[in-house]
């Protein structure tokens, strides 16, 4: 019988000592650093080595950041190595690695560049995968778990070392509740301030939802509106649209950009309902670091590139990032009054 | 099980009549199954009957999408697409599989509207994909009937624990 929130699916393929071990993984929801500010240097240093886009000073400052926060948790040493260009397969990338044999030191793996692109990966990716490895050998070496599977708990002790690493000021620079800027405001800012909005959004996302149970989470406020699960699963699923709309742009002389369903039709055939919050936040926050590298990538002309908009008629790529920026207010807006059983 | 080329030699109606049945062979294949059973995975890296049902309903999404530009524009680039990251991001192993073919249903019964309202000279148009060159409407009805074909027997072959 399992106790907690909804598990995973994969569950109920586990024997009975395997669902032992997820139980109590999922019943570990926190870890807490001594003291994080110690730490924010590491992190700083890091984001800094990643833009070198070298490997040598990113396995350094990798290094670095592992071995505090081993010292910090008390955990044996863990091996580090950094990778140029993430493995691809049918079944997806590995964007990291951590393996552990008897009688050798464990080793994590982390890859710096995406398989396709061979862009260097963004930060936020680059520390979450970092993290997200860690707590593999959190799992064995603290919490002295058989095997260290994802379980909810997993993902939210994650989470919770990520926001005691990242700074207020970097993780929400935004207000408390900011108010929600027209379009047109959008599209009159520069470039810049559209890509801060848009880097901004997925901590903010997991700042109004960190510590809130699942049933907070998938509760809708009335029986129209989207509970939080399901706007997070929307801001998702646009971030993969309008990725589709830009790389028809810049594929293309001026395409008619395609419809995609309504918003509720997408919630209803998608079952967003069913998904796993931290799960869908993950998927949006790699599709938006995906977005934020290739815009920045882009050159003033192909900022320039242009498509056909049903609703807007003739629009720019950067138009598109300014569209983004709105939308992320929006929704992030309408997820707090979610949260406070608002509609 | 015909491929692309020999569907291609078949009549409109013959393929009408492949793309309309995919929703009630789903629900046939699925019947009595438990929630266990479809979305249990033969393998690590092979997908669960739950996940396949989902494939089905998301791709017949995206044929409209490559439709709706096809009948836009003269000529179109198709950009590929990544079943396997909509599987994990779009959590198809939490999904009801019922619910999917349903969706899956109303979709597809919107293509196939698409195509009957087609004209001789719209047949023609489409674009062209990196990997599978130029693609236009005849195309995809023949790869849309083999599409089918593909994924009941994978459907099949998984709920009996094959890859």
């Amino acid at each position: 019988m399992f106790n907690g929130g909804m598990p995973f699916s994969y569950y109920a393929r586990l024997n009975r000592a395997q669902q032992a071990v997820y139980r109590k993984s999922d019943g570990v929801t926190e870890l807490r650093l001594p003291r994080p500010a110690t730490l924010h240097p590491l992190v700083t240093a890091l984001d800094e080595a990643l833009r070198t886009e070298d490997r040598l000073t990113t396995q350094r400052a990798t290094e670095r950041l592992v071995r505090g926060l081993t010292d910090a948790l008390a955990l044996p040493p863990v091996k580090v190595e950094v990778l140029a260009a993430r493995p691809h397969a049918r079944w997806g990338e590995l964007h990291g690695l951590y393996t552990a044999e008897r009688g050798t030191m464990p080793t994590i793996q982390l890859w710096m560049r995406t398989a396709k692109q061979k862009r260097v990966v963004a930060f936020r990716t680059y520390l979450r995968t970092l993290l997200h490895e860690v707590g593999h050998h959190v799992d064995f070496a603290l919490l002295r778990l058989a095997d260290s599977f994802h379980t909810e708990g997993f993902y939210k002790r994650e989470s919770s070392l990520f926001y005691q690493l990242v700074p207020d000021a970097r993780a929400t620079a935004a207000p408390a509740v900011p108010a929600v800027r027209a379009l047109e405001s959008w599209l009159s800012e520069p470039l810049d301030a559209r890509l801060a909005r848009l880097e901004r959004t997925p901590g903010d996302l997991a700042h109004a939802m960190r510590g809130r149970t699942t049933g907070a989470l998938t509760r809708r406020p009335e029986p129209a509106a989207w509970s939080a699960t399901e706007i997070v699963c929307h801001v998702r699923d646009t971030e993969e649209q309008l990725a589709g709309w830009i790389a028809l742009m810049l594929a293309m002389d001026d395409p008619v950009l395609p419809e995609p369903a309504p918003a509720p039709r997408w919630a209803e055939e998608r079952q967003y309902a069913r998904h796993h919050p931290g799960a869908a936040w993950d998927a949006f926050g790699r599709w938006r670091d995906e977005t934020l590298t290739l815009v920045r990538g882009l050159t003033p002309a192909q900022l320039a590139r242009t498509g056909r908009h049903r609703a807007r008629g003739r629009v720019t790529v950067t138009d598109i990032v300014g569209v983004i920026a709105w939308h992320d207010d929006n929704h992030l807006d309408q997820l707090r009054r979610a949260l406070r059983g608002e509609a | 099980m015909a491929s692309i080329e020999e569907y291609a030699k078949q009549s409109v109606e013959q393929r009408m009549a492949r793309l309309g049945r995919t929703a009630d062979e789903l629900s046939a294949a699925i019947k009595g199954q438990s929630p266990a059973a479809l979305t249990k995975r033969p393998d690590e890296k092979n997908w669960a009957g739950v996940e396949v049902i989902c494939h089905l309903r998301d791709t017949e999404e995206a044929f409209n999408g490559r439709f709706q530009m096809f009948l836009a524009m003269e000529e179109s680039t198709l950009l590929p697409a990544d079943p396997d990251r909509w599987a994990v991001d779009r959590q198809y192993l939490r999904c009801d599989a019922g619910e999917a073919i349903a969706a899956f249903g109303k979709r597809r019964a919107e293509n196939l509207d698409v195509f009957r309202g087609l004209s001789p000279e719209q047949w023609k148009r489409g674009g062209t994909h990196p990997a599978r060159g130029r693609m236009t409407f005849e195309t995809f009805f023949s790869l849309m009937c083999y599409h089918d074909d593909v994924h009941l027997d994978q459907l099949k072959r998984a709920l009996e624990g094959k890859a």
